[in-house]
């Protein structure tokens, strides 16, 4: 589905690569993860990705086509699902409100968008009178909890996540996983993690590494 | 149309800082339409001065010509005779077709003495206005003691357009009243001998000749110096009757002339260019043609400096709102920028972006043009008032030095002697100055569906302008600088 091929990646000087040759393959129904040390590059490579950079060397292609070719804000849009560590939902809306206004932007469709959306986040532990409340009244947990059923019910196929459990706690981050496995192998969407915890890796369908500049599967 | 419903949501959650943004907003937009609308009233203000105000060009005798002539006869040393030229009808009425013209009034003054009924007398007057010490309301030869107006209407003699005068009953002299014994006469000489409309008066001319004229108006004045004082004779203006400038002439034994003629022009801003063209059909070494627009130019000057003063109201007050508005969406967008980033991860276009906050701000804009629609009335007075306050007095100042320029000039230039210019034309700037500086005063200062839409317009452009500036460092950009940042 996602294929990295020779991909490269710096900031300043083209010494100073983040990491080099970066050839994998991503498939649908899987949960990956990609761990690493801090600054290693994880994020910077899973913005790739995502679509919210440009390689410095070489291509990402899409179901066999170069996200160039496709272009970024198209492939965001319509592709791609992002969660961040810091949830990073619009605070003067409500749950309902975050997810609809995503659901807006990438013109995914539901027979009864507000339905929908109402028992996707029942689903995840989210009831109506909490999905109408600012997010900002939400706990963290739930917070996630919200930016997780946006990337749900947004239909893209590829959702990559970005230290999702880095503000949680255990109990939470389980439960969080455990939501991003069914995206996996529910929605059989392709989830990507961004993580530096090894409990969380552990829980995942494949784990790869990005250890001096170079990638691996654990 | 998605950013319109997030534009709504956030206006709505963030009440505090749309609060804040709408009074800022409101307190720019108020001293714009201030501005907007005193340069507003001011420019609809010298629109209707210039229909007003008028300005009036006479033809006449050329005074300054019959006074020179006169010294080279005295130094000739022959008896020195002043020779005024007399303006002939048929060219001044040549003239009057002129596209320029509104309507033009022939005058020809001269006295006459009361047979059938006694002119008024008034002892103090008399000697007031008398400065050859001789009795006022005698039946003198040379000079009589009613002072006969020929005009061709009195609507067009400023005493009555001013209010001065006013008819009470009957009707005053019109343009078919030329070669008829049709008179109007002051209602206190009326009500003195019992005459009233449709009489018969009689009068002698200097030569001694009677006239029977016809009533048919009386007219009431609250002038209290006649049109000839220092005249002897006809010192109070109730002595004064009009007639048509015809009878006038028939009384002075000549026909086909007036001392002179006043044309109103239709556009004060025309009276040269008219001036120019008259003179082609004029013997100018014999007849001259004066221009009196002082009424319109003393108005025209404090209204250009109140329409300029506002202007400049409205470009300052755009600069620094832009500025501060500039500062406050630039820190706006600043704290925004993850949401920027979320939006543009979501695959949002960034001119839905840009647009987003455009209709945030538009939808403040709206609360904030009616806050300054109420407010600016009483601003755009306030400040109205204060400018015009200090531009009437200054305009008075110019105007009554005006007046007291040409009062010297219409007093040392025919003592004793009729007057110059017409009834109409004399004392014309006092007047008509007074209703000028009315017009000044009543400056209208009201807030037209023009005006706000003239401020929506500025509002938008500031908006526009402000989210564009604030925009361009956040949105060049790659979402992942803003997110990561």
């Amino acid at each position: 589905m996602l294929t990295t091929k020779n991909l490269e990646y710096w900031y300043d000087h083209k010494e100073n690569k983040l990491f080099n040759n970066a050839n994998l393959e991503f498939a649908e129904g899987k949960l990956y993860a990609i761990i690493g040390s801090s600054g290693s590059g994880k994020t910077t490579f899973l913005s790739l990705l995502a679509g919210l950079d440009k390689p410095s060397a070489g291509a990402i292609e899409y179901q066999g086509v170069p996200l160039s070719k496709i272009g970024l804000t198209n492939y965001r849009n319509k592709n791609v699902s992002m969660v961040f560590q810091s949830y990073n939902l619009f605070n003067y809306m409500s749950a309902l409100e975050n997810v609809l206004t995503a659901m807006a932007i990438t013109k995914a469709k539901h027979a009864n968008d507000k339905e929908y959306v109402f028992k996707m986040l029942s689903n995840i532990g989210i009831d109506q009178e909490m999905a109408k409340k600012k997010v900002t009244h939400l706990s963290g947990g739930q917070q996630q909890r919200v930016a997780i059923a946006r990337t749900m019910c947004c239909d893209a196929r590829l959702v990559v996540a970005d230290e999702p459990t880095g503000n949680l706690d255990e109990q939470n981050t389980r439960e969080v996983l455990n939501l991003f496995k069914d995206l996996a192998h529910k929605q059989k969407k392709c989830v990507i993690l961004v993580t530096h915890e090894p409990e969380v890796a552990s829980l995942c369908d494949q784990i790869i590494e990005l250890k001096n500049k170079k990638f691996s599967i654990v | 149309m998605n950013f319109f419903n997030r534009a709504f949501l956030n206006i709505k959650g963030k009440m505090g800082r749309t609060i804040l943004l709408t009074l800022v907003l409101s307190a720019i937009l108020l001293f714009v339409l201030a501005g907007i609308i005193i340069q507003n009233a001011a420019t609809s203000a010298v629109n209707s001065a210039k229909k007003s105000s008028g300005a009036t060009v006479t033809l006449s005798a050329n005074r300054d010509n019959a006074f020179k002539k006169m010294r080279q006869q005295k130094s000739k040393s022959k008896t020195p005779t002043l020779n005024l030229a007399s303006v002939n009808i048929k060219t001044a009425e040549k003239i009057g077709k002129s596209k320029y013209v509104k309507n033009y009034n022939i005058t020809s003054s001269t006295t006459a003495n009361a047979k059938s009924f006694d002119a008024i007398e008034t002892s103090s007057n008399n000697q007031m206005s008398n400065p050859m010490g001789g009795k006022s309301g005698s039946s003198s030869s040379s000079q009589g003691d009613l002072s006969i107006s020929g005009v061709s209407s009195t609507d067009q003699v400023s005493s009555f357009t001013s209010d001065t005068s006013k008819i009470t009953s009957g009707r005053g002299i019109k343009a078919s009243d030329a070669g008829t014994k049709n008179v109007v006469i002051e209602k206190d000489l009326a009500k003195q001998n019992s005459i009233s409309v449709g009489d018969t008066v009689t009068i002698k001319s200097t030569s001694k000749k009677v006239y029977k004229l016809k009533v048919v108006g009386i007219y009431k004045t609250s002038s209290t110096t006649s049109q000839s004082s220092g005249m002897m004779g006809q010192s109070d203006p109730a002595n004064t009757i009009y007639s048509s400038y015809t009878l006038a002439n028939s009384l002075k034994g000549t026909s086909a002339t007036a001392e002179s003629v006043a044309y109103t022009i239709n556009n004060p801003a025309k009276a040269s260019t008219f001036i120019k063209d008259a003179k082609k059909s004029i013997n100018t070494s014999k007849l001259a043609l004066s221009k009196d627009d002082s009424t319109y130019q003393a108005l025209l000057t404090p209204l250009n400096n109140v329409k300029s003063f506002a202007r400049k109201i409205v470009l300052l007050v755009s600069v620094a709102g832009t500025i501060i508005l500039t500062l406050i969406v630039i820190l706006m967008i600043r704290e925004r920028r993850y949401e920027i980033g979320v939006l543009l991860s979501l695959g949002e276009k960034r001119w839905k972006v840009i647009a987003q906050f455009f209709v945030e701000m538009a939808m403040i804009m709206v609360v904030s043009i009616a806050i300054a629609g109420f407010g600016g009335k009483f601003v755009g007075d306030a400040v109205g008032k204060q400018l015009v306050s200090q531009e009437t007095s200054t305009t008075s100042v110019a105007t009554s030095n005006n007046s007291n320029g040409q009062g010297q000039m219409n007093n040392g230039g025919q003592p004793g002697g009729n007057n110059q210019q017409s009834p109409g034309g004399s004392n014309s700037s006092s007047p008509q100055s007074t209703s000028s500086t009315q017009q000044l005063k009543n400056l209208s200062t009201n807030i037209s569906v023009v005006s706000l839409i003239q401020l929506a317009a500025f509002g938008l452009g500031i908006i526009l302008l402000a989210i564009m500036i604030g925009s361009i460092g956040i949105l060049r950009l790659q979402p992942k600088k803003i997110l990561i940042s």
